[in-house]
């Protein structure tokens, strides 16, 4: 096992770099970093070399990546061009996403798998068809739709929520945004549950418990859900990294100022340094969620020995 | 009388049809006697277990008719809480395959310690040790440390013991083994039948044994039961059917059987195919295949005569067949 985890963290190190590299290379293709600092007008000569020897985008490329990858690991991500230290701007945003996140999971779990299990104990029924053809419709539906028509009807026709969440955003406000962010991720999970739950339900170990006497709530709980949950729990939790990043539309709608929406004004603002931080940390959040799953699985499933 | 099974059917509504997997099926287990029943794949033998047994799929499968009496109780018509109860304590079953069986992500402790948890309300500690001691009943080397690992870690013979040992943990008083040594390798089935034998000699068990070994079937089984197209064609004490079958297809069934003094001939084989069971052939079932059949066979179902003391044919010309061998 101890093995196992240090060459994973190992095999995470080109696919860190290749992933920052390919970030890094993207953003300053992206257009001029300098252009959007003198407000509408274009800046002058002298005040462009200043800031370009400021931010050292006077050097190569490859010595740009090399220099900003080495104060990242001193805890350096850099200053925005406001001036602001990233760092500041991500102890400020991610505390708001990962409260999100959560949120979001809770949906998943809660919502997700409690409908997989009843439609994939009752496969066939009017409840099922009507689950699943649910499900069909959040998933083609694109996020923001389904987020700006909540929000719509919920924050401005009902008046049931606030339609923009405050700066500080407490649990309470990120209900809903949690909801419509979770909300593909959920129906997969429901789908998943379900088909899991209706092929462990046949299977030959399940028949065995109900021959052995078993209360079929016993049997339900200790056999046949322990064992179709586990592909569950292994997609939630890769999910999570995924929610993160994938929170920039749910935090647009809702004016919600987590890691999308810092995400989204670096990008606008061709904001090099914070567009570059927030995605490394968002890759090293999901490489090491990834590890965490692929270890939980050793624990879930006794078959699987990493070595 | 241990159990009856009286005229029971049963069938399968799939996407093809209605397939009859079992059509008016009887017989009976007295306590401490041993059944076996034999048939090609797909006759029946395990649909009319899974009913005995009450872990037929339904749906697809429905009973549509009979009785099944177990200790002169009519198991179709008792509370379902009632024939839980039964299950696991008063009769269990043993499955072919113990890999599949058993449940991949709990420790055959667990696994054996929860007939005790449920059926008699013991602690988890209590239940792990009687766990443990029954790992040592079937002779499961290291069973103290043992009780912990999962099924996978244990190898085919010793899985199936461990099969065994769930299924007589209650002491019940029926067994009903489905083919519980042919996924195993070659050297370890004659282990693994002695050691069921032994047992079920000891407990004074009922035993329903399905197979398609003949070759264990003289040494452990008193009556035979032969199955086809989900019906029972004969029905003996097991030393008259070797003597001389008094069905075509008992004789085919055992004519297929390598013998010793037989070496280097080419073995028989029941020529043509099981029939398709959602179009069951009229008459005698068997008709299309049967080296005896004529006209009569075609139209005429035969019931299942009378063909000496214990012993039933369902075949029109069973005298012929009895002494033709
Ligand atoms: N779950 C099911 N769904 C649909 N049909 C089934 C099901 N189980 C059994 N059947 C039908 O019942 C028939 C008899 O099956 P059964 O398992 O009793 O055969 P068997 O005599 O035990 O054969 P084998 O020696 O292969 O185990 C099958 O051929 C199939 O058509
Ligand atoms: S009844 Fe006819 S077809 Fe059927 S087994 Fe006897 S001889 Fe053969
Ligand atoms: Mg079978």
């Amino acid at each position: 096992m101890g093995r196992y985890v240090v060459r994973r963290l190992l095999q995470m190190i080109p696919v860190f770099i290749g992933a920052t590299l390919l970030i890094f290379l993207m953003v300053n293709v992206m257009g001029d970093p300098i252009a959007g600092l003198c407000g509408e007008r274009a800046c002058d000569p002298a005040t462009t070399a200043q800031l370009e020897k400021e931010f050292g985008l006077d050097k190569p490329l490859w010595q740009q990546y090399l220099t900003y990858m080495g104060n990242v690991f001193t805890g350096d991500f850099g200053t925005a061009f406001n001036g602001q230290q990233v760092t500041e701007l991500m102890a400020t945003a991610f505390p708001v996403t990962i409260r999100l996140t959560i949120v979001a999971v809770l949906f998943e779990i809660v919502i997700g798998v409690t409908l997989g299990v009843v439609t994939g104990m009752r496969r066939g029924r009017p409840v099922d068809t009507s689950v699943l053809l649910a499900t069909l419709v959040v998933i083609s539906v694109p996020t923001f739709v389904t987020g700006l028509l909540l929000q719509l009807l919920l924050g401005v026709q009902w008046k049931w929520i606030k339609p923009s969440v405050s700066p500080d955003a407490a649990l309470g406000e990120l209900i809903v945004p949690g909801l419509v962010l979770a909300s593909v991720s959920l129906a997969y999970v429901t789908r998943l549950t379900r088909t899991s739950i209706a092929e462990n339900k046949r299977s030959d170990y399940v028949r065995t418990a109900v021959a052995k006497g078993l209360p079929r709530h016993r049997v339900v709980t200790r056999h046949l859900l322990r064992n179709s949950l586990i592909p569950v729990i292994t997609f939630i939790g890769t999910d999570i990294g995924a929610l993160m990043g994938g929170a920039i539309v749910t935090e647009r709608i809702f004016n919600i100022h987590g890691v999308g929406y810092q995400l989204y004004q670096g990008i606008l603002r061709h904001n090099t340094q914070t567009v570059v931080g927030f995605v490394t940390v968002l890759v090293l959040v999901f490489l090491v969620a990834n590890l965490l799953v692929d270890l939980l699985y050793a624990v879930l499933d006794p078959r699987i020995r990493y070595a | 009388m241990l159990l009856e099974v009286r005229d029971l059917h049963v069938e399968f509504r799939t996407r093809d049809g209605v397939a009859h997997a079992v059509n008016g099926v009887s017989y009976e287990v007295d306590a401490g006697q041993t059944l076996a029943v034999l048939g090609e794949s797909g006759s029946g033998k395990s649909v009319t277990a899974q009913a005995v047994m009450g872990i037929l799929d339904t749906p697809p499968g429905r009973i549509t008719g009979g009785r099944i009496l177990f200790q002169g109780q009519d198991l179709l018509t008792i509370r379902e809480e009632e024939r839980r109860r039964i299950r696991g304590a008063g009769m269990a079953m043993i499955f072919q395959d113990a890999l599949s069986a058993l449940n991949p992500v709990l420790s055959v402790g667990d696994q054996l310690g929860e007939m005790f948890v449920v059926h008699r309300g013991m602690s988890k500690r209590d239940a792990r040790a009687r766990a443990v001691e029954l790992m040592d009943r079937v002779r499961i080397p290291a069973a103290a440390q043992r009780v912990r690992d999962y099924p996978h870690q244990f190898s085919g013979g010793m899985r199936q013991r461990i099969m065994i040992a769930m299924a007589l943990a209650l002491e019940p008083a029926l067994v009903i083994a489905d083919e519980p040594t042919t996924a195993l390798d070659v050297t370890v089935q004659a282990q693994v039948m002695d050691l069921l034998a032994e047992l079920r000699r000891e407990y004074r068990m009922g035993l329903i044994l399905i197979t398609h070994d003949l070759g264990v079937v003289a040494d452990v089984a008193d009556r035979i039961a032969v199955m086809y197209a989900g019906k029972i064609v004969e029905s003996a004490p097991v030393h008259d059917i070797y003597k001389a079958p008094a069905h075509p297809y008992t004789r085919g069934l055992l004519d297929s059987i390598p013998r010793l003094d037989q070496k280097g001939r080419e073995l028989y084989a029941i020529k043509g195919l099981p029939p398709n069971l959602t179009h069951i052939p009229p008459g005698c079932s068997f008709h299309p295949r049967c080296p005896m059949a004529r006209d009569v066979c075609r139209t005429d179902v035969p019931p299942l005569y009378e063909a000496g003391e214990a012993r039933g044919s369902a075949c029109h010309f069973w005298r012929e067949c009895l002494h033709d061998h």
